[in-house]
């Protein structure tokens, strides 16, 4: 091969230069971040029908949900209900019960009827003396 | 006549001072088994510890200084439904006298398909994470502590009924704190399956990356599923465990965009300095990790 030896270095340095880059380019490609979460469609309040008997009315009860408070009735009647508005996923809910009960009285019991967004009702109960915090699971 | 009596008084006064010098010689093949013993048992046992915390009770084989120990134990606690592979040559070489007891047979089992063997189905050897079933285990190991030692039966009862309440407290704490955990979030995904007995009662699906046994490996294909399975579901973390090692996990995190939740103690309870080193811990410290990496 004939040419000036410095024409013949630049269009190796060329060669090589075309070459190195894709390969520079596959060697240092960006690390793939990562998968981004799929948010699932934020749950919507449905409306569901809380019916509770008492035993004994309490001084005082409350009824959350995912710890906060969704129904507070101070002295309540031994009968109450209300519609409240909650996420009900197909799986169920816990409903938790903070009830004061008077500190002299025997043991009692609150009976919770909920019917839910698909129109079922499911009843559970629960029992204590005193204060009580406690979780009923329905369906 | 006098000297009788007293020959009888020394007699007595001596065998009452054996008694107390003596503990009833325990062997524990699990660290939920041994702190049961412990609570039940208090200053009337001298418990040996042949799994210790930390141990992968899958993978663990006695060496001849535990049988040497088993075979001159009283009474001999394994936790069962096949966890121990070892039971057979256990029974055959130390030729124990002890009563062998295997504390997880006193109570139903939640059956699965093995991983190596889908045709076959094996039982759950898990079994403490249900508390209800750790009710049943202590009243096992108290009813066989007063078999050996009748005259303590009622010091027996009273601590077992302690501990107990504990339990029952421990069952509220857990109840307030899922409450806290919408039940659609309820999806765990873990690095070996063996919390069945913990979703049973707590409304929970489990979704292992390996099998039952921390030493099966999870084949790509089942990689690529549960990935698909986060990702479809949206769950937000997955958990670890104490003996694992996560390296399958940290590619799963990577693909599927869910974070890691915290490490679980899935067989056992953790080291003496940890927040796991009690049965009390061990179960608070999951479900406080669970219910923060799903929330």
């Amino acid at each position: 091969m004939r040419g000036s030896p410095l024409l013949r270095a630049a269009i190796a340095f060329f060669v090589l230069l075309a070459l190195g880059f894709p390969l520079w380019r596959l060697t240092h490609a960006a690390e793939a971040p990562p998968a981004k979460m799929q948010v699932a469609p934020a749950a919507m309040a449905k409306a569901i029908h809380l019916q509770l008997d008492f035993t004994l009315p309490p001084k005082k009860i409350q009824a959350l949900h995912l710890g906060k408070v969704v129904w507070r009735e101070d002295a309540p009647a031994a009968e109450i209900e209300r519609d409240l508005q909650l996420v009900y996923p197909d799986q169920g809910v816990d409903l938790q019960f903070h009830i004061e009960w008077p500190e002299d009285a025997p043991l009692a019991a609150m009976r919770a009827k909920l019917t839910d967004p698909a129109g079922d009702t499911h009843e559970k109960s629960l029992w204590g003396k005193g204060v009580v915090d406690d979780v009923l699971t329905f369906p | 006549m006098k000297q009788i009596v007293l020959l009888l008084m020394a007699t007595l006064a001596s065998a009452l001072t054996a008694r107390a010098a003596d503990p009833i010689r325990v062997s524990s093949f699990s660290t939920i088994l041994t702190e049961i013993a412990e609570q039940v048992g208090g200053d009337r046992v001298a418990v040996t510890a042949h799994v210790k915390a930390g141990v992968d009770p899958h993978e663990f084989e006695p060496t001849p200084g535990d049988l040497k120990t088993v075979g001159e134990a009283q009474l001999i606690l394994l936790s069962a439904k096949h966890m121990e592979g070892y039971v057979g040559k256990l029974k055959e070489s130390t030729g124990t006298k002890g009563a062998l007891v295997e504390v997880g047979d006193g109570f139903a089992s939640l059956k699965m398909k093995s991983e190596a063997d889908p045709d076959r189905v094996i039982e759950d050897p898990h079994w403490w994470h249900s508390i209800s079933n750790m009710e049943k285990a202590v009243k096992i190991v108290r009813d066989e502590l007063a078999k050996i030692s009748p005259a303590d039966k009622d010091a027996f009862a009273d601590r077992a009924a302690k501990y107990l309440a504990t339990l029952d407290g421990l069952e509220k704490w857990v109840k307030l704190e899922l409450a806290r955990l919408p039940r659609d979030k309820r999806q765990l995904v873990t690095s070996h399956d063996a919390f069945q007995y913990f979703a049973k009662e707590n409304g929970f699906t489990i979704y292992p990356i390996e099998g039952i046994s921390s030493a099966d490996q999870p084949s790509s294909k089942k990689v690529g599923d549960i990935i698909a399975t986060i990702k479809k579901l949206g769950v937000k973390a997955i958990f670890p465990e104490s003996i694992e090692n996560p390296k399958v996990l940290t590619e799963i995190t990577r693909e599927s965009g869910a974070k890691v939740g915290g490490e679980l103690y899935a067989d056992g309870l953790g080291a003496p300095d940890s927040d796991a080193a009690t049965y009390v811990g061990m179960y608070k410290h999951n479900v406080s990790t669970i219910v923060n990496g799903l929330q």
